[in-house]
C-alpha cells in the first residue's frame, strides 16, 4: 500500500504557478509554509518532458513522456518512447484515472480496487496521481527539527493523518530547505511506523523563471535495490490550457499537441 | 484351561435370561450402528468437501519453484528464469503410481475491461485438454466453451461477466504486467462463461490458453508456473506428493515445492481435522446413553443372583471370581451386540453409499472453507468408525460392568443365603 503525498505528485506533474518569493515569512504556521512550497510547486499549468527510469529486480526501462497539467484537478501523461509503449498515455480528472493502450485502441478506467496498484509499471501508484493537493487536508502538520544540518538550514515537518482522512501513511516525515523552499526527501511510514518508501530531490534547476527539483527517485524500503527516477528535461508553466485539453479524445491522440 | 471355564459360565448365564440379553444386545448392537453411522457421515461431508475443495481447479498435488507459494512473484516459474522442458516434467509426474493426471498452468494479475467497466482479475493460463484430468472449473459452462488451443479466447465466470456486462462473443481487454516490465494488453474474444458456485472464481479469474498467456506476459513457452495433478484419491495426496518428490529429485529436479492440498490448502486441511476430532466425541456421546442401560441390566442380574453368588462363594471361590464371571458376561454381551451390529449396520453402509441423499431440493449448494459442497449425505467407508464403533461398544459393556461386578463379589455368603 503505498501512496506518495500530494505535495510530490504535484512535483511530478504538476510544477507550480504561484512562485511565491522564496523567503521566510514571520510567523508562519507549520501548514502554512507546506501550503507555500505546495503552491509554488504546482502551477496553474504546465507542460513538460521527462523520462521515467524504473530498476527492479528483473529489468530496468526507461520511459520518455510528455506531460501537461492544469490546477491539481486535471493531468495528462503521454509515452513518446519507446516505440513499443509510444502513445500508451495516462487522464487524470480530478479522483479519476484513465488509461489509453494504443495497440489495442482501448481506453480502461482504473477501478477503485486498483487505485493502489502500479502507474505504468513504475514504483508510482495510480492513486499518487490522484491525491494531489491533499496533503493540508488530511495531514496534521507539526515541525520535527528545525536547523542546519549539513550547512544548509532546513525545516523538517512530520505529518500524522487527521482521524478521519482516508490516507494510507501513518505518518510521513520530510526536510524542506528553509532558504528556497525545496523540498530534499520524504519519509513514508506505515500505521505500525515501519519505513515503506523513500523519497529524494535533487538536481534543482531554473525552468523559466521557477526553481524546482528536476530529478525525484522513490525507493521501496523492501527492496532498496530498486527505484523509479524522473528526470524533468524540460518544464514550461502556464502554458494556455482549458479543462477541455484533459478530454478522453486529447486522451487517445497519438501525436502531442 | 481355568479361564475358559469362566467363559463358558458367562456364555450360559447370559442365556438363562433370553429376552433381557437379546434387548440389552440390540442396545449395544444399534449404539454401534449409530456410532459408526454418525462417522461415516462426518467422513462423507470431509470427503465430499475435499473433492470439491481440490476437484474444482487447485488438483490435489501441485509442483511450484521455491518461493512460489509466497509471493506468487510473475518470475518465480518452475526451473527459474530459463523455464522447464515442460513436456518431460509433465511425463514424469504422471508415471507416479496414483497420478491420473497433470497440468500445467501460468498465473498472472490483470485487469478485464469492457465498455467503461474495468475489473481486476486472476488470470490462468490453461492447457483445456490436459485440465479435464484435474479441474472441473471447465466442465461448468453455462454459456459457451473453453477457449481454442492458442487463440486470443477467454473463459470468464458468471459474476464476472455481471459485472462487466458481457456475454459470449463479447471482445474485452486484458492488461497483464508483463516480465519485461511492459504493460501486456490485448483483445479477447468471450469464449464461454462459467459457474462453480465459489465467489472467487465466478467474480475475478480468468482463463486462457497457456501459451496465449505466456505470450502476453512476455513469458518464453517453457516457463509454466504450476503443475496441478489430479489423483485417483484425494486421501493419498501426501504419499503420492512424496513418490513425486522422489522420481523428480531423480531426474535433477531439486528446486521444486510439492505440494500436497494438506499444505497448500491448510483450511481445509483444518476443517478436515476438526471433522476427524470429533468423530472420537460422537461415538463416546452415543455409547454414554448405552451405558447407564447395560449398567442397569447388569446390576439387576446380579441381584437376582444374590443367592447363587453366595452358594458360589460358600463353595470356595473367591469375590474376584464372582466380579470376574460378572465383567465375563458383560464382554460376552458385547460382543454379542458387536456381531448384531456388524449384521445391521454392513448392508445399510453398503446402500447409503451407493445411493446418497441428496438433499439438493431442501438447500442450495453450500461454501465451506473455500470448498463447494453439494447438499448431499453421503457416507465414506472408513476403519475410523468401525474400530471407534468396536472399541466404544467393548469399553463401554466393561464399564458398566464394574460397579455391578463390584457389588456381586460383595454378597457375604451368609447372610444371602440365609435370606437377609
Amino acid at each position: 500500500m503505498r501512496r506518495i503525498v500530494p505535495m510530490h505528485a504535484a512535483t511530478l506533474f504538476v510544477p507550480a504557478l504561484l512562485l511565491a518569493a522564496p523567503v521566510c515569512r514571520a510567523q508562519e504556521t507549520p501548514r502554512e509554509i507546506v501550503d507555500r512550497v505546495d503552491r509554488m510547486l504546482r502551477g496553474n499549468s504546465s507542460r513538460g518532458d521527462m523520462v521515467m527510469e524504473i530498476a527492479t529486480e528483473h529489468w530496468t526501462r526507461s520511459l520518455e513522456m510528455r506531460v501537461w497539467s492544469l490546477g491539481t484537478a486535471y493531468a495528462l501523461v503521454r509515452v513518446v518512447a519507446p516505440p513499443k509503449e509510444a502513445g500508451t498515455a495516462t487522464l487524470k480528472v480530478n479522483d479519476e484515472v484513465w488509461n489509453y493502450l494504443p495497440r489495442v485502441d482501448r481506453t480502461i478506467k482504473v477501478p477503485p480496487s486498483l487505485m493502489m496498484g502500479s502507474w505504468m509499471g513504475s514504483h508510482f501508484t495510480n492513486d499518487d496521481l490522484v491525491k494531489e493537493s491533499r496533503m493540508i487536508d488530511d495531514y496534521d502538520i507539526a515541525i520535527g527539527f528545525e536547523g542546519d544540518r549539513e550547512g544548509v538550514a532546513v525545516w523538517e515537518f512530520v505529518l500524522t493523518p487527521k482521524p478521519a482522512a482516508a490516507v494510507v501513511w501513518g505518518k510521513v516525515v520530510e526536510q524542506v530547505r528553509k532558504a528556497d523552499l525545496m523540498p530534499t526527501w520524504g519519509r513514508y511510514y506505515d500505521e505500525r511506523g515501519n519505513l515503506e518508501r523513500t523519497m529524494a530531490f535533487s538536481d534543482f534547476r531554473t525552468f523559466g523563471s521557477r526553481l524546482v527539483p528536476s530529478v525525484m527517485t522513490v525507493r521501496p524500503a523492501d527492496k532498496p535495490d530498486e527505484r523509479t527516477t524522473i528526470r524533468y528535461r524540460q518544464l514550461e508553466f502556464d502554458v494556455p490550457l482549458t479543462p477541455d485539453f484533459f478530454s478522453l479524445r486529447s486522451l487517445q491522440e497519438r501525436r502531442a499537441p | 484351561m481355568i479361564q475358559g471355564v469362566w467363559w463358558r459360565i458367562a456364555w450360559r448365564n447370559l442365556w438363562r435370561n433370553r429376552r433381557r440379553t437379546l434387548i440389552t444386545a440390540s442396545a449395544l448392537a444399534v449404539g454401534f450402528f449409530g456410532a459408526v453411522l454418525m462417522v461415516a457421515l462426518d467422513d462423507g461431508i470431509a470427503a465430499e468437501m475435499v473433492d470439491n475443495g481440490t476437484g474444482v481447479l487447485t488438483g490435489q498435488v501441485q509442483l511450484h519453484a521455491r518461493e512460489w507459494r509466497k509471493e506468487r512473484s510473475l518470475y518465480a516459474t518452475i526451473g527459474g528464469d530459463s523455464g522447464t522442458d515442460v513436456a518431460a516434467l509433465l511425463a514424469r509426474v504422471r508415471a507416479v503410481s496414483g497420478v491420473a493426471a497433470a497440468a500445467p498452468r501460468v498465473w498472472a494479475g490483470g485487469l478485464l475491461s469492457a465498455g467503461d467497466r474495468t475489473e481486476g482479475v486472476v488470470l490462468m493460463g490453461a492447457d483445456f485438454a490436459l485440465e479435464r484430468g484435474v479441474s472441473r472449473i471447465f466442465e461448468s459452462f453455462i454459456a459457451g466453451g473453453a477457449p481454442r488451443e492458442r487463440s486470443k479466447e477467454l473463459a470468464i465466470g458468471a459474476e464476472l461477466a455481471r459485472k462487466l456486462a458481457v456475454r459470449t462473443g463479447d471482445v474485452v481487454v486484458v492488461v497483464a504486467p508483463a516480465a519485461d516490465g511492459s504493460m501486456g494488453n490485448d483483445l479477447f474474444r468471450i469464449s464461454g462463461i462459467y459457474r462453480t458456485g465459489l465467489q472467487d472464481l465466478d467474480g475475478a479469474f480468468a482463463a486462457m490458453p497457456i501459451a496465449t498467456l505466456q505470450s502476453l506476459l512476455a513469458l518464453g513457452p517453457g516457463r509454466v508456473h504450476e503443475v496441478a495433478v489430479g489423483l485417483a484419491d484425494p486421501w493419498a495426496a501426501a504419499a503420492a506428493a512424496r513418490a513425486t518428490v522422489a522420481s523428480l529429485g531423480a531426474a535433477g529436479h531439486r528446486d521444486l515445492e510439492v505440494a500436497p492440498w494438506t499444505v497448500f490448502s491448510p483450511q481445509m486441511n483444518e476443517y478436515v481435522a476438526l471433522i476427524k476430532a470429533s468423530n472420537g466425541l460422537v461415538v463416546a456421546i452415543v455409547f454414554l446413553f448405552a451405558i447407564f442401560g447395560v449398567a442397569n441390566t447388569s446390576l439387576m442380574g446380579t441381584y437376582e443372583r444374590r443367592r447363587e453368588f453366595a452358594v458360589v462363594r460358600a463353595l470356595g471361590v473367591g469375590p474376584g471370581g464372582i466380579a470376574r464371571t460378572v465383567v465375563y458376561e458383560s464382554v460376552a454381551l458385547g460382543l454379542l451386540g458387536l456381531a448384531a451390529g456388524a449384521v445391521i449396520t454392513a448392508p445399510v453402509m453398503v446402500w447409503w453409499h451407493h445411493t446418497p441423499l441428496n438433499l439438493a431440493w431442501l438447500f442450495g449448494d453450500l461454501e465451506v472453507a473455500g470448498a463447494l459442497v453439494r447438499p448431499v449425505l453421503r457416507i465414506e467407508y472408513g476403519a475410523d468408525g468401525p474400530i471407534l464403533g468396536a472399541v466404544g461398544l467393548l469399553v463401554t459393556a466393561v464399564l458398566a460392568a464394574l460397579y455391578p461386578a463390584v457389588r456381586a463379589a460383595r454378597v457375604p455368603p451368609a447372610d444371602a443365603l440365609a435370606g437377609r
